[in-house]
């Protein structure tokens, strides 16, 4: 008798330390609430007239009082990644499907030299270019990139093709800043693309912006931060 | 009364009959000792760990600098901290008494030897730095079970993150820690489950000694040891160790500063075990009975002495690689930076010359211990001994000869690797030795199953599945398919945990009455034991399939044609997790209240079990005499014996006849 309590109580007790352990890690490390994109109406593609959403996101060197940093799960791992730059409002980011959808990044970072210039150029827009504070251009200087946003599929044969790169330029670095460190004048960029059918994917910033050996520690690997899960959603 | 110089007098003591002299006693016998234990280490520790780290915050704010590529403050604060906590937790067990009364020229005298060898002090020696290599074997054993649990704890998040194919349960960074720490935590509890209890506790009294030749060593080796632990714990705390188990550059220098608790463990852990295995190489060189030649000596030595030699060279190989690491992380050397000029092939070879041979010393002993089970169960001597000895040697040699076969796909010369293919597939003889063996001894016996003995039928089976596709992935061209594949995962797990863990679970079993005086519970202990057993093929007979249908390791998000083998694989893990939790109840449940055990239940003819239980502080009143090979078992059919047991009247004459007493 005593003999099956021990053991009732072991495996109780055991399976309770690792559901609550397991709890915790899963509620800590949770994605940020996802941005839904807006619809504004719709637009006219080769596939058709498509309906057409939009996306705001933003690009700061750090946090400050007016901009709070994301969420880094512990507050040791807050300690170990303030000062570095992230997205806000979210890196999590919903669309719908067969739709229209164009980004607007505003860019308060500085930048540099990316070690590819693949990711210096547009990819996967609908005409192939971005607008740049109000010009169209397929590509930036690969030496003046601040940060990208690229969106890569998961290794699924199941899943639908969406490929996205777009470079954001960097601010130099005499920009006129406020009070925050800011740039007053940040770099405006939008870029148009048509989603396929529903689909999961990750996206990351591919300009090392992070801290460590080459830049790539840090927030960029951090979702919340540089890096984060875009959904296309039926 | 007595004045103060009566007291500091030199005097002599009697030690087993003869007169020692010795230094004089200072105040009573332990000293500083006597206020020294787990709560004083732990204390010392933190209070350590805290300061260094506020110096170097205190130091490294003032020339605080903006160079990115540059390790961060809180990177030095850890790091600090880590250091800090090592020699305080050290210092606060008592650690360092002995060698700093050495050279203050007040060495420990006979009675302050036995207080630290914990005579009189009942439980409270189970959490001092005691030097009785009894009371170090339970620690161990108690050591090695927190650092299995914690391993087998985040196998089961690993499990539930890959079972639930439609959500993502933890974020990616949490699960590249939990991959990475369970890897490690796993192997460091892999490789002293058996050195450590068994290896402890029992090895001195097999070769008939009374204590280990160091027995200071042995205490400082398993304190380091849950020094090493706590800074593995400390790292999933400041960013984890996100780069699985082998942390290959340049990957780890990108890491959070959670790279550095892994370090630092290895750093530690490499002199505990590198202590540990001096004191058993030396203890079971010099210290066997009277009588006890190499054809006498218990496989069981063997197996112990080969994993302590192949750790002895392997793992300085491990520590350089992670000093290497820490200097190239910290100090901005370029030892592995490729960027720089480093090379990461310089790590992998480091990395690997231990990693390999590490296998062999977590296998060895477990092979060891079953062959060691064997006869006792059998009745019979060991199909060949000497084939026994041959496979160990023969592995020893080896060992050190294979590591490259996880490098074929790194993209060096392929013509390098053919060497390591062949040397790969040479080592499979000596394992097939130690196969042999085993199943040649049960070739036609009379078994007589016991839980111990359960466990070795679980080896012997995981361990053919785990060799045979084994040579799949030592062979160049199939590997390039295998290659960092969930089929891995699931051929070493056949290994390491089939053939490792379960061996060590028949060890546990084994020992049990010897360490606690109680038996294990066999209810309880089989069906834990087979459960996990179960569980176990389920696990990674499904992960085979999930590698044969090339999902990679290591990957948090996959494709959903692997969803079935990976539910499957899931819900195996949870059969496992509950076994395991089962196996752990007898443990519990016969420690406190199990049955009261002779000193000989099995009727082994080896020395160990020759002493009384519980076994007096020094082991042996009178050595020993070894006379004859250790597995002479005369009795054809142990059922017999068995059945005599039950009548309950067998007198001891009965029992001599039988052969069992
Ligand atoms: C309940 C039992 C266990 C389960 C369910 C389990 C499961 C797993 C899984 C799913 C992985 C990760 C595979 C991947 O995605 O790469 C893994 C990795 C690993 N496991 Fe286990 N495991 C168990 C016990 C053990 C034991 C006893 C050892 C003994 C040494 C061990 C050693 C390792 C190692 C070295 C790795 C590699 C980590 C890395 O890739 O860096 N595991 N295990
Ligand atoms: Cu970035
Ligand atoms: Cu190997």
């Amino acid at each position: 008798m005593k003999r099956l309590l021990v053991t009732l109580a072991s495996v109780v007790l055991g399976i309770a330390v690792v559901v609550g352990i397991g709890l915790v890690a899963s509620v800590s490390g949770a994605e940020p609430d996802a941005i839904v994109a807006k619809q504004v109406g719709t637009k006219s593609t080769p596939k058709g007239e498509l309906p057409h959403y939009e996306v705001h996101l933003d690009v700061y060197p750090n946090s400050s009082a007016a901009v709070p940093p994301p969420s880094a799960g512990t507050p040791i791992n807050a300690e170990l990644l303030s000062g570095q730059p992230f997205y806000k409002p979210s890196t999590s980011i919903q669309v719908p499907a067969n739709s229209v959808v164009t980004i607007h990044f505003t860019q308060y970072d500085s930048g540099g030299q990316i070690y590819n210039p693949y990711f210096a150029k547009v990819h996967g827009s609908m005409d192939g270019t971005m607008t740049w504070n109000g010009k169209q251009v397929s590509e930036i200087k690969s030496s003046e990139v601040g940060h990208t946003f690229t969106v890569h599929q998961f290794p699924e044969s199941t899943q639908p093709y969406l490929f996205l790169s777009v470079p954001l330029p960097m601010n130099p670095a005499n920009a006129k800043t406020d009070s925050n460190g800011y740039p007053v004048d940040p770099q405006k960029i939008s870029v148009t693309f048509i989603t396929g059918e529903a689909g999961t994917y990750v996206w990351n910033c591919e300009f090392p912006c992070g801290d460590m050996y080459q830049e790539f520690g840090g927030p960029m690997q951090q979702r919340g931060w540089m890096a984060g899960t875009f959904e296309v959603v039926a | 009364m007595t004045t103060a110089t009566s007291t500091l007098e030199a005097s002599s003591s009697t030690v087993f009959g003869v007169e020692v002299p010795q230094p004089p006693q200072h105040g009573k016998p332990g000293g500083i000792m006597r206020h020294l234990n787990f709560g004083t280490g732990l204390l010392t520790g933190i209070v350590f760990a805290v300061a260094a780290g506020w110096i170097t915050s205190a130091l490294s704010s003032s020339s605080a600098t903006n160079d990115t590529f540059a390790p961060t403050e809180p990177e030095y604060i850890y790091l600090a901290g880590l250091i800090g906590w090592v020699i305080g937790f050290m210092l606060g067990m008592g650690a360092f008494v002995g060698p700093l009364r050495w050279v203050t020229g007040r060495d420990l005298t006979h009675a302050d030897a036995e207080y630290m060898a914990g005579k009189d002090l009942g439980i409270r020696r189970y959490f001092k730095f005691t030097t009785d290599h009894k009371v170090v074997g339970i620690q161990y054993l108690v050591v090695v079970l927190g650092i299995l649990g914690l391993g087998g704890l985040l196998a089961m998040l690993i499990r539930t993150e890959l079972g639930a194919t439609w959500t993502e349960v933890f974020s990616p960074t949490f699960y590249n820690t939990i991959i990475g720490t369970h890897g490690i935590a796993m192997v460091i509890g892999m490789i002293v489950v058996m050195s450590g209890p068994v290896g402890n506790f029992i090895v001195p009294m097999m070769i008939g000694a009374r204590d280990m030749a160091f027995p200071r060593l042995n205490a400082l080796s398993l304190w380091l040891l849950v020094a090493a632990v706590v800074c593995l714990i400390s790292s999933m705390f400041v960013g984890g160790i996100q780069d699985g188990w082998s942390v290959y550059y340049p990957l780890a220098a990108q890491a959070p500063p959670g790279m550095l608790g892994y370090q630092l463990t290895i750093i530690v852990f490499a002199v505990s075990t590198g202590i540990a295995s001096v004191n058993l190489m030396t203890t079971i060189l010099t210290m066997r009975a009277k009588g006890m030649t190499w054809s006498r000596t218990p496989i069981l030595v063997f197996g112990v002495f080969a994993a302590s030699l192949m750790g002895l060279y392997a793992f300085p190989f491990y520590q350089y690689s992670q000093i290497l690491a820490l200097t190239d992380r910290i100090w901005d050397t370029v030892f592995f930076n490729p960027v720089q000029g480093g090379s990461v092939w310089l790590y992998e070879n480091l990395f690997w010359l231990l990693g390999h041979p590490e296998v062999y010393v977590i296998l060895i002993p477990s092979m060891a211990v079953a062959l060691e089970i064997m006869p006792v169960f059998l009745r019979r001597p060991l199909f060949s001994f000497n084939f026994a000895v041959a496979g160990i040697v023969g592995v020893v040699a080896l060992s050190g000869l294979v590591w490259a076969h996880h490098m074929y796909m790194t993209g060096w010369a392929p013509a390098v690797n053919y060497p390591f293919m062949l040397s790969t597939e040479m080592i499979s003889i000596p394992v097939g030795f130690l196969v042999l063996v085993a199943i040649g001894t049960f070739w036609r016996a009379t078994v007589w199953t016991r839980l111990p003995l359960m466990a070795i039928y679980a080896v012997v089976f995981n361990k053919m599945i785990g060799g045979v596709t084994g040579v799949y992935l030592s062979d160049v061209p199939a590997d390039q398919y295998f290659h960092g594949s969930m089929f891995v995962v699931a051929h070493f797990h056949y290994m390491l945990m089939g053939a490792g863990l379960f061996g060590a679970m028949g060890g546990i079993a084994f020992y049990f009455p010897k360490m606690t005086g109680r038996i294990l519970d066999e209810r309880i202990g089989s069906i834990g034991l087979w459960t996990a057993f179960a569980g176990f093929q389920i696990t990674f007979g499904s992960m085979f399939v999930a590698g044969l249908q090339g999902q990679p390791r290591r990957v948090l998000q996959f494709d959903d044609m692997f969803n079935i083998s990976n539910w499957i694989s899931t819900i195996g893990a949870y059969v496992i997790g509950i076994g395991m939790l089962i196996f752990l109840a007898a443990i519990i449940y016969s420690w406190r209240s199990g049955e009261v055990a002779s000193s000989n239940p099995w009727g082994s003819k080896s020395l160990e079990w020759q002493t009384p239980t519980p076994v007096p502080l020094e082991n042996f009143a009178v050595l020993p005499v070894v006379t004859e090979r250790p597995y002479n078992y005369g009795v054809p059919d142990p059922y017999e014996a068995e059945l005599e047991a039950e009548d309950g009247d067998r007198t001891s004459d009965d029992r001599e006849r039988a052969g069992v007493s």
